[in-house]
C-alpha cells in the first residue's frame, strides 16, 4: 500500500447522518409489539443475606407479569476461549441477582410489569428482609490486622497461575487455567504500623509478585532513592447510555438489543450467560453510547431482560438509571501503590520496587494490579524491578477494565515520583523522561515460560514523541515562566508519559464485491463511537481499489453474517481488524487477478487492481470489478464464496456461507507473522493555572504527541487521543466514588458528585500530534489508541500542578481544590492519605 | 384506547361524544399504551380531581401539532420517546445533569427530562428529528457535525445539537469560549469536547451563512 | 432508604392561573400538596420516591409570579422569574450587578432558563446523607449521618451548625442577603414581608426547613430596594466543577465608599451553613476603615472566628479567609488566563 487514498485520510462515517438527524437507534430506542418494562430491586446494605422473600403482594399487582429472582438463573458455566481454553465457571464470580448482595445496589430481583409505574410500585409491596453481613469498602481496612473480609471466603483470589503476562501475551496458549478460589490474607501488625504515618505498609508475601535484576545493586548504586506512596481513584465509567436492554424470544432464538463494545464477540457472553446456544443468540447493536471497558462484550445484566422475556413470554425493556448505572455500570480499580525508586545521577531509573494493592470490588479479580508493574516497567524500563500487589475484594460496585486498565494507575502512582526525582536531581522533565524511555523492541513485564524470557514490543518512538511535543509546546519557553505568581496565580507545566496494549492478531476479514462494482464489507466490531467500525475496512477497500462512496458497511447484528472479530477492548480493534482488512482484500485481489488471468491470459501475476479494475500492468487489458465479480459467480468456488480458506473461524464460516454465491468474496484469516507486543505510547503536556487563594486551578493548555503507527482516521485519532486524554484529566482534578465506611454505602452517585469533567473544565486550549512512524510487525503499520492517552492526561496536570506548588501538595487523585489549600496552609499534604472513597 | 379510560379522565364539562371529535379531527391520535407509565389497562389507578389537568393535550412538536394522551406525572422526554417516537432525545441520567434530552422550548435549549409535558402546552417543542429541512437537507449546524466528525458514540449529540442551535438564536457569531459557556450544560462521557467545540463553531459558521 | 428511585410515582396535577388560586389549592390539599416552580429540586425527591405528595401544585401557568418590575428606583422580582431572565435583565445588569453574576453562576444554561429564582433562594439543602432518604435531624430522626467519625463532610457546615451540619447551597441567596431583598410571602391568611437575612433559618430555629416559609405560604416576589443600586459588588462561586455544582462556598458583597474608605458594607458569605451568613462583624470592622490589603486580611481573619471544621471539611477555613479578603480588596477571582 505505497500510495494511500483512504488510509490516512478523513471522511465521514456511515453512522455520522443518522447520528445527527437522530435516527440513529440505541438499545433504548427499540420497540417490540407487546413491549414490558422490568425495574430493580437493589440491595441496600453492602453486605448481606436475603432471609425472607414474600413476592405474592407484588405478584398480585395488576399489571405485574413476572418477578425473576436469583433462583431463576442458570448456573455459572463453564467456557472455551478464543484460545482454545478451557475456563473453569468461577463459583464465586459475578451473577446478576443474588440471595447474598456483596454491594449495596447490587439487584436482587427484578419485576416485569406492563409499565415501570407498575413495575416500581409492585417492588415497594414485596417483603424482603436480609441478615447483615461483615462488609468493608476500603481495601487497606480489610488488609489491617483482624480487618474484615468483603466476601465470606476472604479478601482476594488466589489464583495458581504463571507469572501474570501483559494483555495478548504469548504464554499459556492450550493451558487451561485452574479455577480461582477466594482466600483471606492480612498485614502482620508489623508491616502495618506504617499506616498510621501516611505510607502504604508493605506486604512482604503478596500474592502477585515477580522481579528481574539486581534490585539490591540498583539501589546502592543510585544517586538518589525516593520512596513515596500515592492513591488514585476508583471511578466510574459512567458512559452516557446506560447498560439498558431489550430482549425478546422468537423460536427459540434471543433478541437482545444492547450496548456493546464487540458485536460479534458479545454472542458468546449471552450465550454463556443465558445459558443458549450461541446460533440461538442474536445481538443487535447498531449504536452504543459509551463503553470505556465497561461494555466490552455487553453486560451481564443483559441476562435479567432476557430471562425475564422468557419468564413472562414478552419483550422486555430493562431501562437501566444513571443511580443503577452507578451500582453495575463498572467501575476502574483505585490503586494504593508504595514506589520505592532508585535514579542514577542523570535520572536513569536504576531501581524499582513497587508494591500496589488495588481495590477489586466483589467480584472476579482484575488486571489493574498487576498491569501497575508491567506498564511500569515498559514505560520507564528500570534496570533492576520487583513486583507486589494485592487485589482486594471490597463491597463496593464490580470494577471491570477502564481504558487503559492499570496503565492509567501505573501513571499515576510512577508519574510523580519521577517529577520529584527530577526537580531534586536537577533534571529537565521531558530529559529524565527521554533517558528512561523505551526505544526499539523494548522488553517488558516479568521473566516467562521456561526460559525465563521477558516481553517485548514491536517498536518504541517514545523520545520522537517526547521531542515532537516539547517543540510543539515550547517546552523551553513555558518552563521558563512556571512557577511564577501574578497575582494569586501560579503557573505549572508538566510532561508525562504512558503506554498501553495497541492490537491483537487472528481474526477473519469478509466482504463481497458484487456484481454491481460495490463492495459490501461485513462489520463485527462494535460501533460505540471510535470509528474503528468503520476505519479498519478502509483498508480492504484501497486494496481493491473501490472508492468509498461505493462501500457499503454492514454492521451492528449478527443476524446480518458478521465475521470473527476481536474484542474492542484495550485498543486491540484498529490493529487486528486492519489486519483480518488486510487479508480479506490480499485474498480479494489475488481472487481479481486470478479471474483475469482466466479472462484475459497471461498469470496472475501480471495483473493489478486498481480504480475499480483489474489490468494488466503497465495499463493493458482489463476489466472491471463489477464483471469480475460476476465472473467470480460464473466460476464458484473460492471466488464466490463456495469454498472457505479452512483456518477461518466457525462464525466467520457461518457468516461466509450464507454470503456465498452473490459476488466475488475476499474471505481471510490473518495470519501475518507477528513477533513483539504491539503497544501504543503517548507523550502528554499540560500547563495550569493556580489560584493559591482558593486551590483552585485551570488547565490552559494541553497537548498529546502519540506513537501511533500508521494513523488510519485522523479526526477519529485526535478524538481519541484528546478524548480518552480527558478521561485521564477527570481523574486528575475531580472525578471519584465516595463511600460512607461505616454503612458501607455510595454517597456519590450523581454526576455532581463523582464529577466528571464538563466542557468547561477541559483545557482552555487542546492539540494532538502523531510521530507518524508505522509499526513494522503489522501490516497497514496502524495500532490503537483509546486507552495510554488517559494516563499521560492524567499526569501531564498532576506534574504541572507540582510544578507550579512543589512536592508537598498531594499524595493522591485527584487533586482538588481543599487538597491544594490546604496543603499550602500547613506547608504538607494534609488530607487523608490512605482513605478510600473519601 | 378503551371507551371506559376515556370517560374515566375526561373532565365532566367534556362530553364523551366531543371529545371523541376532537381526537378524529386531530387526525394523528397517539397510541396511550404508556411504555412507562400507567398503560390503558391501568388508567383508573391515575387520580384525576375535579379542575386538575386534563390528560389529553396538543402539543406542538416540531411544526406538528400532536393530540397526545399525558400523564401527570409525565415528562417531556417521555412523552416524545414513547408516546411520540421521537427517539432522538435521550435519557442520559434522567436528573437535569448531562443534557442528553435537551430540546427547545418556544426556541430555550430545556433539559426534557425535568420538564413536565404539562406544563409546555401551547409551546413550540423543536427536537433533534426537527433541525434538518423537509426535504432531508441538514441543520447547518448539523452540517457542521458532518464537516467536522464530531462527536464519538453521539449519545450527548442530539442534546449537544439542540443546546448549540439554542444558544446560536442569542449570539449567532461566538467566540469558542463563549460557545463553550453556552452549550456548557450538556455532557459528553467520550470527552471529545475539543472536536465538538470545532464541529458546533463550524455550524456557526455554516449558520451565519446560510 | 428507598430500594427503587427513578420513578415518579403518580399525582394529581394542578395548574392554577393565579396566585389565588394557588393560594387556594394550597390551603385545600394542606400536607398532601407540593409547590413546584422550576421544579429542579422537585424532581429529585419525586423521582427518588422520597417524597410522595399526592398532588402537585405546578406554578408554570401563574403569569403573575413571572416578571421583573422597576419599582421605587428599585426592582420587584417574580419568584417565577427564571434565573436566565434575572441575568439578563438591564436594570440588574446596571444597578445589581451581584445578582446578575451569582445568577449566572448557578448550575447550568438550561438549569438557568428554567429554575425560578423563587426556587433558587427556598431549594433544601444538597446533603448527601439527607437527599438519599436517611432519617435524619433534618428528616425528623434523631442523627446527623453527616457529623459522625466515618461521615465524609467536605460540604457541609463550617459555622453556625446545630446538631444538622448541612448548608445552603443556593448563589443568588447570598447576593440577595447583601442586597437588602424583602421576601413576598403570600397566603391564604394574607401578604407578609419578610427581610432577606431572615427569611433564611439554621436547624436551630427549625431542623426540618431551610425557609420561614410555611405550609399554605408561597414566596410570590422578591423586592430589591434601591439601597445598594450602583455599589461596588464582589461575587465569588467557589466550586469543584466549572458547571453544574453547588458552592463549596460563595460570598457576595456590596460596598459603598466615602473617598477610599468603606462607608457602608453587607458582606454575605453562604454554604459555609445552613443559611446565609451576614458578617455582621466583619462589617462593622471594616466600616470607615481604606479598601486595601491590611483591612482585607482583618476582614478575612474576623470571618472565620468560631468556625469548626468537620473531619473533612477543614479547608472552607482558609477558603473562606480567603474569599473574604477578595470580597474586600476585591479582583483576582473568577478571572483567569486565556
Amino acid at each position: 500500500m505505497a500510495e494511500h487514498k483512504l488510509v490516512g485520510q478523513n471522511y465521514t462515517t456511515p453512522d455520522l447522518v443518522a447520528k445527527v438527524t437522530g435516527k440513529a437507534k440505541y438499545a433504548e430506542d427499540f420497540r417490540a409489539e407487546g413491549m414490558i418494562f422490568a425495574k430493580l430491586l437493589l440491595s441496600p446494605l453492602p453486605h448481606a443475606r436475603v432471609t425472607r422473600l414474600d413476592l405474592s403482594a407484588a405478584l398480585a399487582v395488576p399489571g405485574v407479569k413476572a418477578i425473576l429472582t436469583a433462583d431463576d438463573l442458570p448456573a455459572a458455566a463453564d467456557a472455551v476461549n478464543d484460545n482454545g481454553q478451557l475456563i473453569l465457571a468461577n463459583l464465586d464470580g459475578e451473577v446478576a441477582l443474588t440471595n447474598e448482595p456483596v454491594y449495596q445496589g447490587q439487584p436482587i430481583l427484578a419485576v416485569a410489569a406492563v409499565d415501570e409505574v407498575t413495575a416500581a410500585d409492585a417492588i415497594e409491596k414485596i417483603q424482603i428482609e436480609f441478615q447483615p453481613l461483615p462488609f468493608v469498602v476500603d481495601p487497606l481496612e480489610s488488609l489491617r490486622p483482624g480487618g474484615p473480609n468483603a466476601r465470606t471466603k476472604g479478601n482476594y483470589w488466589n489464583i495458581p497461575a504463571p507469572a501474570p503476562a501483559a494483555q495478548g501475551g504469548g504464554g499459556g496458549r492450550g493451558q487451561n487455567p485452574p479455577r480461582p478460589e477466594i482466600r483471606g490474607l492480612k498485614f502482620t501488625d508489623a508491616e502495618f504500623a506504617e499506616a498510621k504515618d501516611g505510607r502504604l505498609p508493605v506486604m512482604r508475601e503478596a500474592p502477585e509478585k515477580w522481579s528481574y535484576g539486581d534490585l539490591d545493586a540498583g539501589f546502592k548504586n543510585a544517586a538518589l532513592v525516593l520512596d513515596e506512596t500515592f492513591v488514585t481513584p476508583d471511578t466510574s465509567h459512567q458512559t452516557l447510555e446506560t447498560r439498558t436492554v431489550m430482549a425478546y424470544w422468537q423460536n427459540s432464538k434471543v433478541y437482545v438489543y444492547t450496548g456493546t463494545q464487540s458485536t460479534a464477540q458479545t454472542v458468546l457472553g449471552v450465550s454463556r450467560w443465558v445459558g443458549v446456544d450461541p446460533a440461538n443468540v442474536v445481538v443487535i447493536s447498531e449504536y452504543t453510547g459509551g463503553g470505556f471497558g465497561s461494555k466490552i462484550t455487553g453486560a451481564i445484566s443483559l441476562v435479567i431482560p432476557v430471562l425475564l422475556s422468557k419468564k413472562a413470554n414478552a419483550p422486555v425493556m430493562m431501562r437501566v438509571s444513571r443511580e443503577e448505572e452507578h451500582y453495575i455500570g463498572r467501575g476502574r480499580p483505585g490503586v494504593r501503590g508504595r514506589m520505592k525508586v532508585g535514579f542514577s545521577k542523570e535520572g536513569r531509573i536504576t531501581a524499582l520496587d513497587m508494591f500496589s494493592v488495588s481495590d477489586n470490588g466483589p467480584f472476579e479479580r482484575q488486571g489493574d494490579c498487576g498491569n501497575t508493574g508491567v506498564i511500569s516497567s515498559l514505560m520507564y524500563q528500570p534496570l533492576a524491578m520487583r513486583f507486589r500487589g494485592i487485589s482486594v475484594l471490597t463491597n463496593t460496585p464490580p470494577r471491570g477494565p477502564q481504558s487503559q486498565p492499570g496503565g492509567m494507575q501505573a501513571a499515576a502512582l510512577m508519574e510523580p515520583v519521577i517529577a520529584k526525582a527530577a526537580r531534586k536531581l536537577g533534571i529537565d522533565q521531558v530529559a529524565i523522561r527521554r533517558i528512561n524511555a523505551p526505544v526499539g523492541k523494548a522488553s517488558f513485564g516479568p521473566p516467562a515460560g521456561p526460559k525465563a524470557v521477558r516481553q517485548y514490543v514491536t517498536s518504541a518512538f517514545v523520545q520522537e514523541a517526547l521531542e515532537k511535543g516539547a517543540a510543539l509546546f515550547k517546552w523551553d519557553e513555558r518552563k521558563a515562566r512556571s512557577g511564577k505568581r501574578n497575582g494569586s496565580k501560579v503557573r505549572g507545566v508538566g510532561v508525562a508519559v504512558s503506554t498501553y496494549s495497541a492490537g491483537s492478531v487472528g481474526y477473519d476479514g469478509l466482504f463481497v464485491i458484487k456484481p454491481d462494482g460495490r463492495l459490501y464489507v461485513q462489520s463485527g466490531i462494535g460501533n460505540h463511537g471510535t470509528a474503528s467500525v468503520s476505519d479498519c475496512h478502509r483498508v480492504s477497500a484501497e486494496l481493491v481499489g473501490v472508492p468509498w462512496e461505493k462501500c457499503e458497511v454492514t454492521w451492528g447484528n449478527t443476524a446480518k453474517n458478521l465475521p470473527w472479530t476481536c474484542n474492542s477492548g484495550g485498543s486491540q480493534t484498529i490493529h487486528a481488524m486492519t489486519r483480518a482488512a488486510h487479508a480479506a482484500g490480499m485474498d480479494a485481489t489475488k481472487k481479481l487477478r486470478e479471474i483475469a488471468a482466466k479472462d484475459l491470459g497471461g498469470r496472475p501475476e501480471d495483473y493489478e487492481v486498481a480504480n475499480e479494475r483489474v489490468f494488466r500492468k503497465g495499463g493493458g487489458a482489463g476489466m472491471s470489478l463489477a464483471k469480475a465479480a460476476q465472473r467470480a459467480i460464473d466460476l464458484g468456488g473460492a471466488y464466490d464464496g463456495h469454498e472457505l480458506p479452512k483456518d477461518i473461524n466457525k462464525f466467520t464460516r457461518a457468516s461466509a456461507t450464507a454470503l456465498a454465491g452473490q459476488g466475488l468474496m475476499g474471505v481471510g484469516k490473518d495470519n501475518y507473522p507477528h513477533d513483539g507486543q504491539s503497544r501504543s505510547f503517548v507523550a502528554g503536556f499540560a500547563e495550569v493555572e493556580i489560584d493559591v487563594e482558593t486551590g483552585k486551578f485551570h488547565i490552559l493548555d494541553y497537548l498529546a504527541v502519540a506513537d501511533v503507527g500508521t494513523v488510519i482516521h485522523p479526526r477519529a485519532v485526535g478524538g481519541q487521543i484528546l478524548g480518552r486524554s480527558m478521561l485521564g484529566i477527570g481523574h486528575a482534578i475531580g472525578q471519584k466514588w465516595v463511600y460512607d465506611q461505616h454503612y458501607g454505602v455510595a454517597l456519590a452517585k450523581r454526576f455532581h458528585h463523582n464529577r466528571p469533567p464538563t466542557i468547561l473544565d477541559a483545557p482552555a486550549r487542546m492539540q494532538w500530534a502523531t510521530v507518524d512512524l508505522p509499526d513494522p510487525e503489522t501490516p497497514v503499520g496502524a495500532r490503537g489508541i483509546g486507552e495510554p492517552p488517559v494516563g499521560a492526561g492524567c499526569c501531564a496536570v498532576l506534574n504541572a500542578i507540582s510544578d507550579a506548588l512543589g512536592d508537598d501538595v498531594f499524595r493522591r487523585a485527584p487533586v482538588t481544590l481543599d487538597m491544594i489549600l490546604t496543603a499550602l496552609e500547613a506547608g504538607r499534604p494534609t488530607t487523608e492519605p490512605l482513605t478510600a472513597h473519601i | 384506547m378503551e371507551e371506559k379510560t376515556m370517560t374515566a379522565d375526561t373532565p365532566n364539562r367534556v362530553s364523551r361524544r366531543n371529545f371523541i371529535k376532537g381526537v378524529i379531527a386531530s387526525g394523528a391520535v397517539v397510541s396511550s399504551a404508556g411504555y412507562l407509565w400507567r398503560s390503558s389497562a391501568l388508567f383508573g389507578q391515575q387520580p384525576s380531581a375535579p379542575g386538575s389537568v386534563e390528560r389529553l393535550i396538543t402539543l406542538n412538536v416540531n411544526g406538528q401539532d400532536r393530540r397526545v394522551d399525558v400523564l401527570k406525572q409525565e415528562t417531556l422526554a417521555t412523552t416524545l420517546r414513547y408516546k411520540l417516537g421521537l427517539t432522538g432525545t435521550k435519557l442520559g441520567c434522567d436528573r437535569s445533569e448531562c443534557g442528553a434530552c435537551t430540546v427547545l422550548v418556544d426556541d430555550v435549549p430545556r433539559y426534557s427530562c425535568s420538564v413536565l409535558t404539562h406544563t409546555v402546552r401551547g409551546k413550540k417543542i423543536v427536537t433533534v428529528e426537527g433541525l434538518a429541512a423537509a426535504d432531508g437537507t441538514l441543520h447547518p449546524v448539523q452540517q457542521g457535525v458532518i464537516d467536522e466528525q464530531g462527536f464519538q458514540c453521539a449519545f450527548c449529540m442530539s442534546g449537544f445539537l439542540m443546546a448549540t442551535v439554542g444558544y446560536l438564536k442569542t449570539n449567532p457569531n461566538p467566540t469558542r469560549a463563549e460557545l463553550a459557556h453556552g452549550i456548557s450544560g450538556n455532557l459528553c462521557r467520550c470527552q471529545d469536547y475539543d472536536k465538538i467545540l470545532t464541529a458546533m463553531m463550524r455550524g456557526a459558521e455554516n449558520l451565519r451563512k446560510a | 432508604m428507598a430500594v427503587i428511585h427513578d420513578v415518579m410515582p403518580a399525582f394529581e396535577l394542578f395548574q392554577p392561573a393565579s396566585i389565588s388560586d394557588a393560594l387556594t389549592l394550597l390551603n385545600r390539599h394542606g400536607s398532601n400538596a407540593w409547590v413546584m416552580a422550576g421544579g429542579l429540586d422537585s424532581f429529585d425527591w419525586l423521582k427518588d420516591r422520597i417524597k410522595r405528595p399526592s398532588v402537585v401544585i405546578d406554578l408554570s401557568q401563574v403569569q403573575a409570579l413571572r416578571g421583573i418590575k422597576e419599582q421605587n428606583g428599585g426592582l420587584e422580582i417574580g419568584a417565577a422569574t427564571t434565573l436566565t431572565e434575572v441575568a439578563r435583565h438591564l436594570v440588574v445588569r446596571d444597578k445589581f450587578r451581584l445578582l446578575m453574576e451569582a445568577a449566572e453562576l448557578v448550575a447550568s444554561p438550561q438549569i438557568r432558563h428554567q429554575g425560578t429564582i423563587g426556587g433558587n433562594v427556598s431549594q433544601d439543602t444538597r446533603c448527601w446523607y439527607y437527599r438519599s432518604g436517611w432519617t435524619c435531624y433534618r428528616a425528623g430522626g434523631n442523627i446527623c449521618y453527616a457529623d459522625t467519625p466515618t461521615a465524609i463532610n467536605r460540604e457541609h457546615a463550617i459555622l453556625d451548625a446545630d446538631r444538622c451540619v448541612a448548608v445552603n447551597p443556593s448563589d443568588t441567596a447570598p447576593a440577595l442577603v447583601a442586597l437588602d431583598a424583602q421576601m413576598v410571602i403570600r397566603s391564604a391568611r394574607g401578604e407578609r414581608i419578610v427581610n432577606a437575612e431572615d427569611y433564611f433559618i439554621g436547624p436551630a430555629v427549625d431542623i426540618t426547613r431551610m425557609t420561614v416559609l410555611a405550609p399554605g405560604e408561597l414566596l410570590t416576589a422578591i423586592r430589591i430596594p434601591s439601597t445598594w443600586a450602583g455599589a461596588q459588588f464582589y461575587f465569588e462561586k467557589v466550586r469543584d466543577r466549572n458547571v453544574w455544582d453547588f458552592p463549596l462556598l460563595n460570598v457576595a458583597s456590596a460596598i459603598k465608599y466615602s473617598g477610599q474608605t468603606i462607608e457602608r458594607i453587607h458582606l454575605v458569605i453562604n454554604a459555609a451553613a445552613a443559611r446565609p451568613l451576614r458578617l455582621h462583624a466583619v462589617e462593622a470592622a471594616v466600616v470607615g476603615k481604606p479598601r486595601n490589603e491590611q483591612t482585607a486580611d482583618l476582614a478575612g481573619r474576623i470571618a472565620v472566628q468560631g468556625a469548626q471544621p468537620l473531619r473533612h471539611n477543614g479547608y472552607k477555613i482558609p477558603l473562606m479567609r480567603n474569599v473574604v479578603k477578595r470580597a474586600i480588596r476585591g479582583g483576582g477571582g473568577g478571572t483567569w488566563t486565556s
